[in-house]
């Protein structure tokens, strides 16, 4: 169980995450909403951020720009990455 | 980002030989006088090049020397290594003559029309893999015969940058794209993924020598000996999941052939089945290459140590 409660788009996007990079052993509940997705936390690596740059484009129609610091930002966790899709939703 | 390297051996750091007014003065020979004219000159440049620079006429031996073991029914004639030179000064023409759309649509010999005219009508899109045996700027002039083969170039920042160049003197067709990368970030995967979607063709060069040394290779054997190749091009087809093709186009008497193969699928490859899926496919593009360098012999055009040799005795971009 993860130490922070995820929103209901948090928890649509861990279901994305598992699913598109097939974490077979990995529950939606696992993933920390705060905790890094690469590296140490959930250990994704750059392959799996391209996978997850196209899912993204996939499912909610976002398209990164082409700022690499950005990027890395709403890349950094789940709860980012939620943000970038309400911000994108926003506009 | 390339990474620092420790060796000036590297490609990338081999330049290749000539300038922008180079190329323009190419153009207005072959213009003026004539090919005839332009290859008599050819040959003292090419001898120049060719007693200039070491590293280059070594690795061009080396190659012949691995393609008459693999092909021993292959002569290659006298001089083979200065003529391998000299085919090489006549890419440079016809990269200019593709550019400014100067290649006669009727010197194009295409024995794959039905793949090509398949892939496109599919309107799936794909891959295509380009490699340093011949000349894909010619893919140039095909697209001008196919008005729907939409083709978007990924290249290397740093030869973009000297193609552009090119382009810019260049009164070209507007059919072909040029992508410029120094890696693929997640930005670039999802322009390419809506390139693909769109029904059009990513190229990108399967056999350079891995940019900078993170980036992963593996060893095949090409030509009798162990060679490296990027797993580059193909992690990103299987990103991608989409056709994937092989094209190259060859000097072939007074013409050109453009040969256009499918080498496979990545759609519906499972993760799990990703690696064997690599190596798989790896390998297919790697016998293909060397059947064609039997074919075309003296049109490989790759003049650095392409093979790990004791002398070398690196790993770089090895696992």
């Amino acid at each position: 169980m993860a130490e922070t409660a995820q929103t209901p788009l948090e928890r649509s996007l861990a279901e994305m995450i598992i699913e598109t990079l097939e974490l077979e052993d990995i529950a939606t509940d696992d993933i920390d909403p705060e905790a890094p997705l690469f590296g140490e936390g959930l250990g994704l690596d750059s392959i799996d951020a391209l996978e997850l740059g196209l899912a993204l484009q996939k499912h909610h129609g976002i398209r990164l720009d082409s700022d690499s610091e950005d990027n890395r930002t709403h890349f950094a966790s789940l709860r980012n990455l939620a943000a970038l899709v309400e911000a994108r939703r926003a506009t | 980002m390339t990474a620092p390297h420790g060796q000036d051996t590297h490609w990338s750091r081999v330049e290749e030989s000539g300038t922008v007014t180079g190329m323009r003065l190419m153009l207005a020979i072959d213009r003026w006088l004539g090919e005839w004219a332009f290859r008599l000159l050819l040959i003292p440049a090419a001898a120049y090049f060719w007693l200039r620079r070491p590293l280059a006429r070594r690795a061009s031996r080396e190659y012949r020397h691995r393609l008459q073991h693999t092909f021993p029914q292959l002569r290659l004639g006298p001089l083979a290594t200065l003529r391998h030179f000299i085919c090489f000064g006549m890419t440079m023409l016809d990269k200019v003559r593709a550019l400014h759309g100067r290649i006669d649509g009727e010197r194009v010999h295409l024995p794959d029309r039905a793949t090509l005219r398949e892939a496109i009508e599919s309107g799936r899109g794909g891959l295509i893999l380009v490699s340093h045996l011949g000349n894909h700027e010619i893919c140039q002039a095909l697209s001008r015969q196919r008005p729907d083969l939409r083709l978007s170039l990924l290249m290397h920042t740093r030869h973009a940058q000297r193609f552009n160049a090119l382009l810019a003197s260049a009164d070209r067709g507007e059919r072909v794209e040029v992508i410029e990368v120094s890696e693929i970030t997640p930005e670039t995967a999802q322009r390419l993924r809506e390139r693909i979607d769109e029904g059009g063709f990513v190229v990108i060069a399967a056999d350079r020598e891995p940019i900078s040394g993170d980036q992963r290779a593996r060893s095949f054997d090409f030509l009798g000996a162990p060679a490296p190749f990027p797993e580059g091009a193909f992690r990103l087809a299987l990103l991608l999941r989409c056709p994937l093709y092989l094209l190259l186009c060859a000097r072939n008497g007074r013409g050109y052939s453009v040969h256009f193969e499918a080498l496979g699928d990545s759609r519906g490859v499972a993760r799990a089945a990703r690696e064997t899926w690599l190596a798989t496919h790896m390998a297919a593009f790697v016998r293909r290459l060397e059947t064609y360098c039997g074919r075309y012999p003296l049109q490989w055009f790759n003049f650095y140590p392409f093979w790990k040799s004791p002398a070398h005795g690196s790993d770089r971009g090895q696992r």
